[in-house]
């Protein structure tokens, strides 16, 4: 029984990054209409940033916090500077998102090189909950994701907010015709959007040695997860991260770990294919071009 | 003996009943118009009928053969044609490259449109677009766009040309010129069925006269007649007349 | 309205003018297929690149140069189906580089158990990789642009993965080994020389189905789902058909790419056909453009030669092809291609009285 309690807190907490990533795409994807492929450098950013400042001496929380910071600011510059062009044409977004990924992965090699990077734990230890045994680093990125995720649910799928972006990506003509101010409301969920991959970078590199491909890792998981539970849908982000999670968990136990990744390739394809608006219903996208 | 008929179409969306059981006849030679208020299901119709939408039941014969349900490029091959609401065309291409790509996929058997029509250039000649061949598309003013959907439609050789509101959004000067292209159509081999709005221009145009109201056809017959009719005045002109 | 002309076909009344005060502001579509002036000028080109592409070994460019040219041969003709993918039916895809190594792949499995060469093979390649990219392209039908090309993505990422764990049939992560590429018209294609030039002839080819299938009706057929795919479906365009035969067609291209780079590399392995290599290829073909009949080669040539003359290390190339991405798509969304055809138009224009 601990045994279990504690392999599902571990595989908790890697999901959670798949979900702060999974929740930042559905949205950017789902209520902003931009398809940015670079959001898991975004994440790796993240991740560098932490490092580079809890090395310089800073404590690990308040390293996080610049990460946050400065990958929000990150992607305050890359939707103004880039995405704001291409709303009308998503494909072309993409493409340079594309770019923008080589870019990112690339300078983050040439300031810090292409070894990995790692940090000694945050919260060290082990605390007792319940008369078991759970690593208290990993219970803690649980516990902020659970907090960020309710946060973002609350702000965003039940508030008027969250409706008013929903219209947007429906019909963004219609939208501005109504009021909503859709250029300010995209680049708001696109920088929160940011602001969370920054930490799951940060949250990552807490549990795990990160290198600047870790980006490239990382969005296709984001991806699944986004499109199995539904674009848009912050409850079907997680409920992508909880079942890719599980398939990952069952494939190490009982299937060839070689080809774990595959099965939850795999696993969003089907769905893809059979319910392409995701488990728990989604919007399309932009409007496709 | 008609060339379409529809029996018992229904469509529904959701909980939404687009059409409710619709019966129809339309001939091959002649012009009969639809009519109704808004969300009656007249563009619905089309829709299903030329399969964009498959129907929840009915069933839809064109020239003796079941079409219902068929992919919607089939339906075209077929000779049953139609225009769409939103003036549509290949916005990024060439007036003449939009008609030469709808003319490259007729199959001759109406001869006598196909000599009339053969070339691209011919049908822009016929539609006023003569020496816009060059002109994007996409750029082109409204009243012009609708001039290429009907040459569109045209160009892939129809028998019957489905019509929806092809004179919304034009002057009244346009508007006279396209109509009178419509009634020339028979004459040519074309039937038409076409939907609009605009009342004198329906009963002066059209030999028959359909009304729809709420998914179903509430009256039926020449112009005078249906636009007498009391049902037909009370939905259109409420019931305190 | 009931007395109508005496001549039924007579054109209706004339058409709306942009706006009648104005002077007329059209857009006119650029090339014709008709003029004169537009077809030799197309003619000329054909000529100065076939002469580039064949004269380029006597400029004395030296063995790492005639690698790279070989190199950049057959990523261009992976290319030109991604961009006829793309620029004719308006599907993207990030996962060309797997239907690559299925083509080498197919090559070299063909060759270790079968001990079928090269010339058997090649045609081989070329169809197993379209069947793969027509089955691949299906999930395209259903789903919109963007979904779509994640699930390229997926689909390359699986398929490095499959072959990792391929064991003795695929090689695993090591891959596999290929010979070389037996003699025939009497040449040895051992000679480096002598596999510029087979580069070179499978290039011209291709750019020469390239431009009979986009001049085609089949070309219009794309071009018009691509446009507006309900309205094509309208004038009895078979939409599903021809976007699987558009992907299968990149797929066949993608295919003769890889062979003849299982046989140039002797050695072919999984990371070669990953999803980097994919993103670099989409990265490619946008630089380049993909409408224009010299765009993937232009791509090819610019992303792979530029860093060499350059003289820039591998990371600050790779920096200076994301932000030659970025500049390309803000500014010259057509690719370089596109932005010489406006340069070569605006300085022509300028001669007319």
């Amino acid at each position: 029984m601990q045994i279990f309690i504690q392999q599902l807190v571990n595989s908790l907490s890697v999901a959670s990054v798949t979900i702060l990533i999974g929740i930042g795409i559905t949205l950017i994807f789902g209520l902003a209409g931009i398809v940015n492929f670079a959001h898991g450098e975004f994440l790796m950013v993240g991740g560098m940033v932490t490092w580079f400042l809890v090395v310089s001496g800073l404590n690990f929380f308040v390293a996080l916090v610049g990460a946050m910071i400065l990958v929000g600011a990150l992607g305050f510059a890359a939707e103004r500077g880039l995405f704001r062009f291409t709303l009308d044409r998503p494909m072309n977004g993409f493409i340079m998102s594309i770019g923008l990924s080589v870019i990112l992965q690339h300078v983050v090699i040439r300031l810090f090189n292409e070894v990995q990077k790692t940090i000694p734990d945050p919260i060290s230890g082990v605390w007792m909950v319940g008369g078991v045994d759970i690593i208290a680093m990993r219970a803690v990125v649980v516990g902020i994701t659970v907090i960020v995720v309710a946060i973002t649910y609350l702000a965003i799928s039940r508030s008027r907010y969250g409706m008013a972006l929903k219209a947007s990506i429906a019909d963004p003509d219609t939208a501005a015709l109504m009021g909503i101010p859709v250029r300010r409301y995209v680049t708001g969920v696109f920088v929160y959007g940011s602001v969370l991959a920054g930490l799951g970078g940060a949250l990552m590199i807490a549990l795990f040695p990160i290198t600047p491909f870790t980006g490239s890792v990382v969005i296709i998981r984001g991806f699944a997860v986004s499109l199995i539970g539904g674009l848009g849908n912050v409850g079907g982000a997680v409920l992508g991260g909880l079942i890719l999670g599980l398939v990952d968990g069952l494939s190490a136990q009982y299937g060839y770990p070689e080809w774990t990744d595959a099965y939850s390739l795999v696993v969003m394809i089907v769905i893809l294919i059979v319910r392409p608006q995701g488990l728990l219903g989604g919007t399309l996208g932009p409007r496709a071009t | 003996m008609p060339a379409l008929e529809i029996s018992g179409l229904r469509k529904t969306f959701g909980g939404v009943i687009a059409l409710a059981g619709i019966d129809l006849s339309i001939e091959a030679d002649k012009i009969v118009g639809i009519i109704g208020p808004n969300g009656s299901g007249k563009t619905t119709l089309f829709n299903v009928i030329t399969g964009v939408h498959k129907p929840t039941s009915g069933r839809v014969m064109w020239q003796g053969k079941d079409i219902t349900g068929r992919p919607a490029y089939q339906i075209a091959r077929w000779g049953l044609v139609r225009t769409f609401q939103q003036a549509m065309s290949f916005p990024g291409l060439s007036v003449r490259e939009n008609v030469r790509i709808a003319c490259e996929r007729a199959r001759g058997d109406h001869e006598t449109t196909r000599a009339e029509w053969g070339s691209p250039d011919k049908l822009l000649h016929f539609v006023g677009l003569a020496d816009r061949g060059d002109e994007i598309a996409g750029a082109m003013p409204f009243g012009n766009l609708r001039r290429l959907g009907v040459a569109l439609a045209l160009g892939v050789n129809p028998s019957l040309l489905l019509l929806d509101e092809p004179a919304a959004g034009l002057s009244h000067s346009e508007a006279d010129d396209l109509m009178e292209l419509v009634f020339r159509l028979p004459k040519l081999g074309i039937g038409v069925c076409l939907i609009d709005h605009d009342m004198f221009l329906m009963s002066a145009l059209c030999e028959r006269l359909v009304v729809l109201n709420f998914g179903t056809k509430i009256a039926e017959g020449p112009p005078k007649l249906v636009l007498n009719d009391p049902k037909v005045r009370e939905v259109y002109l409420g019931s305190d007349l | 309205m009931k007395d109508s002309p005496s001549k039924p076909n007579a054109p209706i009344g004339p058409a709306q003018d942009a706006a009648p005060d104005r002077p007329e502001v059209v857009r006119r579509a650029g090339k014709t297929h008709h003029g004169g002036r537009s077809t030799l000028a197309e003619i000329v080109t054909a000529v100065v690149v076939a002469g580039f592409l064949v004269g380029f070994p006597s400029m004395n460019p030296g063995y790492r140069f005639l690698s790279l040219a070989i190199t950049t041969g057959f990523t261009a003709v992976a290319l030109y189906g991604l961009g006829f993918q793309f620029g004719q039916a308006g599907i993207m895809s990030v996962g060309h580089a797997a239907l690559m190594g299925i083509g080498a792949y197919t090559a070299g499995i063909l060759a270790g158990k079968l001990g079928i060469g090269f010339w058997v093979a090649l045609p081989c390649s070329a169809l197993v990789s379209a069947v793969v990219a027509g089955l691949v392209g299906l999930p395209s039908l259903r789903v919109s642009g963007q979904h779509y090309i994640i699930i390229t993505f997926c689909f390359c990422a699986l398929l490095n993965i499959a072959l990792t764990n391929g064991g003795q049939f695929t090689g695993g992560a090591t891959g596999l080994d290929v010979g070389s590429i037996g003699s025939a018209f009497g040449l040895n294609f051992n000679k480096l020389l002598n596999t510029y030039y087979l580069v070179v002839v499978v290039l011209i080819i291709c750019l020469l189905a390239t431009h009979l299938l986009v001049n085609s009706s089949y070309g219009r057929t794309l071009r018009a789902l691509r446009e507006n795919e309900t309205l094509a479906r309208a004038v009895g365009i078979n939409t599903n058909l021809h976007k699987i035969g558009a992907l299968m067609v990149s797929g066949a291209f993608a295919g003769v790419a890889g062979i003849l780079q299982a046989y140039y590399l002797r050695h072919i392995s999984p990371s070669l056909y990953g999803p980097f290599p994919s993103l670099y290829l989409a990265l490619m073909v946008m630089l380049g453009g993909s409408r224009l009949l010299y765009g993937p080669l232009a791509g090819a040539v610019i992303v792979s030669f530029l860093p060499e003359i350059l003289n820039l290390n591998p990371i600050d190339s790779r920096i200076a092809y994301g932000v030659a991405l970025l500049a390309v798509i803000l500014l010259l969304p057509g690719g370089v291609s596109a932005g010489c055809l406006n340069i070569y138009r605006w300085l022509t224009s300028k001669r007319r009285p």
